[in-house]
């Protein structure tokens, strides 16, 4: 059996910011079709991980390459909801929409109707085609975070990334996210890295995980992390 | 009376009609820059940044003073186009220096400003001080006097409006979107040095202009409020930029028309007549709630 091709690589690489190292010696790889789990402390360098992956920071040293150094993945990117300001006076739509800002030519920008067609099914899948009038900023968590996977879904991506996406939202909500991006993963075959500090109910969709923790990063097939080892020590209240 | 006074401004052969359509196009075009100051929570730039550009026309005056003529025009026209050049230089220096220091991330934003703000109201004092034979004329261009400006000028400067405020309007999905998402922008393989860039060129040449047209106070109040009373009405950029760029026009004409008809100084009667609208605008949005709005 073929393996699947490998999205995101790194070997022995060094990730941090300016002068300060914030993770060393990183040797991951995502294929396409995983979902990972980067787990962690708060502050032990996740979303430094992330950022890199992103290509937002670039890796100290080593090396970190994208889809074997051919045409980068199209990634779907979605931050911690309070990220964004709701100063903004955007629609739910218009939010989601950014997801098409890829790039725009003259006509392109004039073809309004079926950029709105996208991306009302991006929010249509994500539950939140009822919200597409609405402003962002009187949204609940749970409906911010629906438009946010709706935003990535937007830009068509092969690696949906998420920061903490379930973090401030109702026990309620937080399932029906997790039933989302099981479907997204099992129907549409997407790789999806997702950033937790928990394990409680998204353990099931992990197919590896990430575990960050003084500076290193310890990678492994999520049943053998959670079984054993640090990982398991750490969460076994929630296992 | 006073309705004489409104058909004798709208005549085309009003004597003042390039102070006329001056003021209106500062207010229709400054809040376009305006809106991304609110939201990008960078107010303090739009007090700042019209200081900068005064500075950057005593500047030029005061180099003139000593004799270093930089263009080739002669008279008036030459005055004007060195006090341009010194307010756009100035005033593009200033962002481009505020935009790195506050991407080391290092020390607060505001002491940042509010330091440039001080050095700036300093020197512009200073330089006109050190260049008493054109103070008079320094003054009047400090305070946006542009009753005297040629037609080729003025047609010049209304042609730099009109072309900053299409791209502000044509490309307002890429400066939303390193506005709203840096990051989001990243991942979509948009340049966001290069766009942030473009929004900055851009935010200069208006202040700056703006400034040599109606005066740093006119100028930071048409940044600011016209944005604030559009924003409980808006939904979306594109509505957002157009309400405030309408609130600015209106409130700049109904500025020209008051100080005209009543005799009183034309920048701060603009500046109070767009505070009007923002009252009204603030005390309407209060009692209407956002779901019964447009």
């Amino acid at each position: 059996m073929t393996e699947a091709p490998s999205l995101v690589e790194f070997k022995n690489a060094a990730i941090g910011y300016g002068k300060t190292v914030v993770l060393k010696d990183v040797s991951l790889q995502v294929r396409s079709g995983d979902f990972l789990g980067v787990l962690g402390y708060n502050g032990s360098g996740k979303t430094t991980l992330m950022r890199t992956m992103l290509g937002l920071i670039p890796p100290l040293k080593g090396r970190f390459v994208l889809r074997g150094g051919g045409v980068p993945p199209r990634f779907g990117y979605v931050p911690q909801k309070e990220k964004l300001d709701p100063i903004y006076p955007l629609t739910a739509h218009a939010v989601a929409a950014m997801g098409t800002y890829r790039s725009f030519d003259f006509w392109g920008r004039l073809r309004g109707s079926r950029q709105s067609a996208h991306v009302r099914a991006a929010l249509k899948e994500c539950g939140a085609h009822e919200l597409e009038g609405k402003m962002y900023s009187e949204l609940s968590g749970g409906q911010r975070q629906r438009v946010l996977i709706a935003r990535a879904l937007a830009a068509q991506p092969e690696l949906l990334i998420l920061d903490e996406p379930l973090a401030g939202i109702d026990i309620t909500t937080q399932h029906a996210v997790l039933r989302l991006l099981k479907r997204l993963k099992d129907e549409r075959g997407l790789t999806i890295i997702m950033v937790s500090h928990r394990v409680q109910a998204e353990k099931d969709l992990f197919t590896h995980i990430a575990w960050v923790d003084g500076g290193k990063v310890e990678v492994g097939v999520a049943a053998e992390m959670l079984s054993s080892g640090r990982v398991n020590e750490v969460f076994k209240e929630e296992l | 009376m006073t309705w004489d006074k409104l058909v004798e401004i709208l005549r085309p052969d009003f004597l003042l009609h390039h102070a006329l359509y001056g003021s209106v196009v500062v207010g229709l075009v400054c809040p376009l820059v305006g809106v991304y100051f609110l939201l990008r929570r960078l107010v303090f730039w739009g007090v700042a940044l019209p200081e900068v550009s005064a500075a950057g026309i005593a500047c030029a005056f005061l180099l003139q003073g000593f004799g270093l003529n930089l263009l080739a025009a002669g008279g008036e026209a030459q005055e004007r186009h060195l006090a341009i050049a010194g307010s756009v230089l100035f005033t593009i220096a200033a962002i481009l220096g505020l935009v790195w220091l506050d991407r080391r991330g290092k020390g607060a934003t505001e002491g940042r400003v509010g330091a440039v703000y001080a050095v700036a109201a300093a020197l512009s004092i200073l330089f006109v001080a050190w260049n008493a034979a054109g103070e008079t004329e320094m003054l009047g261009l400090l305070k946006g006097e542009i009753v005297t400006i040629s037609d080729a000028d003025f047609r010049a400067m209304l042609g730099a409006f009109a072309a900053t405020a299409v791209c502000f309007l044509v490309f307002q999905s890429e400066f939303l979107l390193v506005s709203y998402d840096r990051d989001m922008a990243v991942t979509l393989g948009r340049r966001v040095l290069l766009w942030d860039l473009f929004l900055y060129l851009l935010i200069g040449l208006v202040i700056s202009l703006g400034v040599m047209t109606a005066g740093p106070l006119v100028i930071f109040g048409f940044l600011v409020i016209p944005p604030m009373a559009a924003l409980p009405w808006s939904r979306g950029m594109l509505s957002f930029s157009l309400l405030a760029s309408a609130l600015g026009g209106l409130s700049a004409f109904a500025g020209f028309y008051i100080s005209y008809a009543y005799d009183l100084p034309l920048g701060p009667v603009a500046v109070c007549a767009a505070a009007l609208v923002l009252l009204l605008s603030t005390a309407a949005s209060e009692l209407l709630p956002r779901g019964h709005r447009a």
